[in-house]
């Protein structure tokens, strides 16, 4: 048990004391590499046990056979027949309770860790993972996705909410100690915590991500870098990320970015015309679509906080001169301030998506409202060779905005040389 | 075969009178010709035929082996691309696991030696053993196939979906070879536990029976009860694969993770399937070759038994991480450590055996003690991954690989050399090269060792297992383990060439050269086809007392007079 305290204290010690770099990353050693969360402490721990028993057991088999085979060995071929015990029970019962009652301590630390590892804190960061032959994507809570690196908030806890696209997959970050299967057709979870930060501005400094159940071809290169961020950096870097919607042209942007988007909104609203908790985007209350609704003024309102006694329709609202300038201002302010006007028969039930949708993303919801018939009913764009076509486009801005990003880092390089 | 047809013609009138026999045939010459051997019933043949089979699957895979570790011994590719890698250590997998180790001790070893063990004339049905035969070469045929069909890269696990979606061609044929080779092994074992149970001689109770005869029923059991779940659900994968009929696959309405817990029901009994028997091995190994009486006869027999119950309740612990639910995770692991306890009564009671014993360090008496050596390594780092948190950083990673290799190689495959070794005079009646012997198993163990105790670190350090490449931190591992399996091969190619060499020039063996008191020992080497003309009677099997070395046979005799069960005068009396 000298073993389990000894990698107990420090790691306690690691918490207590004030986040310096040296203190959250414990060095690697003979087995472990780094340990770079608040999980690999007691996993370490565990496994220092399980050596300290180990050594001990290998040692005692490994003498008690040699001293034995150097002692009996026979000389010549002649048999000395020396007439050893047949059985002794004292000694096959002690040899039996002795293994079973540290197999019992070993089961219990592995368990008391495991109900650790398996129960994520209720205030995590969530980050969607998708991974597919041969990639993982991650998907932030503000849209923003990245599939060259996970990039996680120091010292939160974080949990990835995982799905498979085709076969098994397993993510494994080995300095955070932490690994699960990613299962098509469920969801699993795995959640860490780390106060290791990485250097924002120094792309070597990350640890890896593994994919380790095997799914094809390239399952060995399916690999990222994980790095952790200060609130700043890391907020910063959300931010950057969101911009997504950027390598998409303006013209490809309501159906390529549009359904992404509408899928956060689809819970509420329909395509369809029938209302869920928010009013429907297709036609309705004897009405045309959405858009025909705002544009042409007609959308029945009823309070909110902005809403003017008397004035029932949006007509009064939209227009020069008027609270919103045009119909493509209003849409933006529902979004972002859904309580200011209310529609007629619905609650302020819905969020703020302010610093979530930037106003490409918000474009690109107006484009699929003002484009209505050319999507299905379940939000999918209906011309699949046009999406095609934006996909090689896409391809296209995303190597040039990647050169343009090298050629910028060539330059850093030289200059800070 | 043919060379095995003329290995020994030899006068052998001057064997022994240890036996109830005198001047002997040998099955070996007691007809001639391939048909003689393709289609005996006698089971010393299909023994020799099963050996044959399992060695040179033992070379193929092995050559495999160094093909994945030759392109592992530095980063970045070496000599093969990505998918040429995949196939061959799905193959390397494949034969090793269902070609060579399951078949290995049973059905080579268990076949030539239980009947013999028993005094009896074959097993109980000597066509049904045949036949497994058969279809072990069915089964072996359709291995082939697949490759001609442009192989298979599923791993040997055969994990959905990606087993039914991907896109080489073999992986109908070797799921259809594997459950011909299923069929095999259930054949064998039921063969078995009928043969132990109705023909034991006279005066062997069952717990008089060598301990080999407990660990290879014990596995009989496993092969019966398991293998048909391997069957159905390889067939269910060939059935999804061929006529897209969801059963594993989500795309298709069926659940990936039914398929680990149908195929770990069977592959982890399977484990003990291939270490069963090679403790058998050991047990009478370390017995024979230390002249003593075996310490704890019951508690090795019981735990042969405890470990072939406790087998069909931890397949979960191969799927900790898999999204399996918490609550059956926990419970696997209790039960999983409970498999640890008979495994370590068995060491120690090994080590029991060689206090105040006469220890011959002969080659099959170092592959035992080397067996002791690694099988506690590999029990012993089991338990990281019995352990759950450990685990979860473990799982999937060369830890796990080095795990199993220490198991399934360093315990169950060197078990086998071992008591190839150990039996070979007695199934060619030839003597090995003594010194070259134990040359190659120092090579072996060295070798072993290297290979495979260095993807423990790697393992710990977070490699990936199944990865073509690997980033630079990882490199000086992977080029020692690659050295280490070099030097492993010379060992075993050193092996081969001085067991053939012995066929030819080989001294020829006495009845009874380590001085082994069970049945096998009391005929001729080689044994006539019949083994005995009358049931023998049996005494203690593991009574050494009355073993005594004879220059004139060369060999050991057990002194009749001493031993009141087998005395002559047949005056039967408790021990």
């Amino acid at each position: 048990m000298s073993g389990l305290l000894l990698h107990v204290i420090p790691a306690a010690a690691s918490m207590l004391a004030s986040a310096t770099e040296t203190s959250t990353v414990t060095p690697a050693n003979f087995w472990m590499p780094e340990g770079a969360s608040i999980q690999a402490g007691p996993i370490d721990a565990v496994f220092q046990f399980i050596n300290v028993v180990n050594y001990i057991s290998f040692a005692l088999v490994v003498v008690v056979m040699l001293w034995f085979c150097i002692r009996y060995r026979q000389r010549g071929k002649n048999v000395e027949f020396m007439d050893g015990p047949e059985h002794n029970t004292a000694l096959e019962i002690t040899w039996t309770v002795i293994p079973t009652i540290i197999l019992i301590v070993m089961f219990f630390l592995g368990f008391i860790g495991y109900l650790d590892l398996q129960t994520p804190p209720k205030n995590s960061y969530d980050i969607k993972v998708t991974a597919k032959q041969w990639q993982w994507e991650f998907e932030y809570p503000n849209g923003a996705k990245s599939v060259t690196e996970l990039v996680v908030p120091a010292g939160k806890p974080v949990r990835l909410i995982m799905r498979s696209e085709d076969v098994l997959h397993s993510l494994f970050i080995p300095d955070f100690r932490v690994k699960q299967d990613v299962v098509p057709g469920r969801y699993t979870y795995l959640w860490f915590q780390s106060d290791a930060v990485n250097d924002p501005d120094d792309p070597t400094d990350f640890r890896w991500l593994f994919c380790t159940e095997y799914c094809g071809d390239e399952h060995w290169n399916m690999n990222v870098h994980v790095r952790v961020f200060e609130d700043e950096a890391f907020n910063t870097w959300t931010k950057e990320q969101a911009r997504w919607l950027d390598v998409i042209d303006d013209e490809d942007l309501y159906f390529m970015a549009g359904p992404k988007i509408y899928a956060r909104c689809a819970s509420c609203h329909t395509l369809d015309g029938l209302d869920k908790s928010g009013p429907s985007w297709g036609p309705r209350d004897g009405m045309g679509d959405l858009w025909q609704r705002v544009s042409e003024g007609t959308g029945k309102i009823a309070g909110g906080r902005k809403a003017d006694p008397g004035i029932t329709t949006l007509e009064d609202y939209i227009g020069d001169g008027k609270l919103y300038g045009t119909p493509e201002d209003y849409i933006r302010s529902s979004i972002y301030d859904p309580g200011a006007l209310l529609v007629s028969g619905f609650n302020n039930g819905m969020a703020t998506f302010q610093g979530q949708l930037n106003d490409r993303a918000i474009d690109a919801l107006i484009g699929m409202m003002q484009n209505l018939d050319e999507f299905n009913a379940d939000g999918t764009f209906k011309d699949e060779e046009r999406i095609k076509e934006a996909e090689e486009r896409i391809k296209k801005n995303k190597e040039a905005a990647a050169e343009a990003a090298a050629a910028a880092g060539v330059t850093n390089v030289a200059s800070s040389g | 075969m043919t060379t095995i047809d003329t290995a020994n013609k030899s006068d052998i009138a001057d064997m022994p009178a240890a036996g109830a026999q005198g001047p002997v045939d040998n099955y070996l010459t007691w007809t001639k010709g391939a048909i003689s051997w393709i289609f005996t019933l006698d089971h010393k043949r299909i023994g020799v035929m099963y050996l044959a089979g399992v060695l040179i699957s033992f070379l193929i895979g092995g050559l495999f082996a160094l093909i994945v570790r030759t392109e592992l011994i530095a980063p970045g590719a070496t000599i093969i691309e990505p998918s040429t890698y995949n196939l061959f250590f799905t193959l390397h997998g494949a034969v090793m696991v269902f070609l060579v180790i399951i078949p290995s001790i049973p059905a080579s070893l268990g076949n030539f030696v239980l009947p013999i063990m028993l005094g009896a004339k074959d097993v109980a049905f000597p066509r049904l053993n045949l036949f497994s035969f058969h279809l072990w070469i069915i089964g072996a045929i359709f291995v082939v196939l697949s490759l001609l069909l442009g192989g298979f890269d599923t791993g040997w696990t055969f994990y959905t979906p990606y087993s039914t979606t991907t896109e080489t061609g073999g992986v109908v044929p070797v799921l259809f070879g594997v459950f011909i080779l299923g069929f095999s092994s259930i054949f064998t074992g039921l063969n078995f536990v009928v043969t132990v149970h109705k023909m034991r001689p006279p005066g062997m109770t069952w717990f008089r029976m060598p301990l080999f005869l407990w660990a290879i029923y014990s596995t009989a059991l496993i092969q019966i009860l398991a293998t048909p779940v391997l069957a159905i659900t390889l067939m269910l994968v060939g059935i999804e694969r061929a006529f897209q009929i969801g059963i594993f696959d989500p795309a298709m309405g069926g659940d990936p993770v039914l398929f680990q817990h149908f195929f770990w029901f069977y592959s982890h009994p399977a484990v003990y399937i291939m270490i069963l028997p090679a403790m058998g091995i050991i047990s009478d190994l370390i017995a024979v070759h230390s002249h003593r009486h075996i310490f704890g006869y019951r508690f090795i027999a019981y735990s042969s038994v405890a470990i072939a119950i406790f087998s069909f309740l931890v397949w979960g612990h191969h799927m900790f991480t898999s999204g399996q639910s918490a609550l059956l995770n926990t419970i696997f692991s209790a039960i999983t450590f409970s498999v640890a306890v008979p495994s370590a009564i068995k060491i120690f009671n090994w080590l029991a055996t060689l206090y105040k014993g006469s220890i011959a360090l002969n080659t099959p008496m170092l592959y035992a003690l080397g067996f002791i050596f690694l099988f506690t390594i590999g029990g012993l780092t089991g338990l990281y991954l019995g352990t759950l948190n450990t685990d979860v950083h473990l799982h999937d990673t060369y830890f796990v690989v080095a795990h199993f290799h220490y198991v399934m190689m360093g315990s169950a495959l060197i078990g086998f050399i071992g008591g190839l070794h150990h039996w070979w005079p007695k199934m060619f009646g030839r003597m090995y090269n003594e010194k070259l012997g134990i040359i190659a198993f120092t090579l072996v163990f060295i070798g072993f060792n290297v290979t495979f105790f260095t993807q423990f670190m790697l393992g710990s350090k977070g490699m990936p297992r199944r990865y073509y490449d690997y980033q630079p931190e990882f490199e000086i591992y992977h080029f020692i383990s690659t050295i280490g399996s070099y030097v492993m091969a010379a060992g075993f190619f050193l092996t081969a060439y001085y067991l053939l060499a012995s066929l030819f020039s080989g001294k020829k063996a006495p009845a009874n050269p380590w001085g082994g008191r069970s049945l096998e020992w009391q005929c001729t080497s080689p044994p006539p086809h019949d083994n005995f003309k009358t049931t023998p009677t049996v005494g203690d099997c593991y009574d050494f007392s009355v073993v005594r070395w004879s220059d004139e046979e060369d060999g050991y005799v057990i002194d009749r007079s001493k031993d009141p069960e087998i005395a002559p005068s047949s005056a039967h009396s408790g021990h």
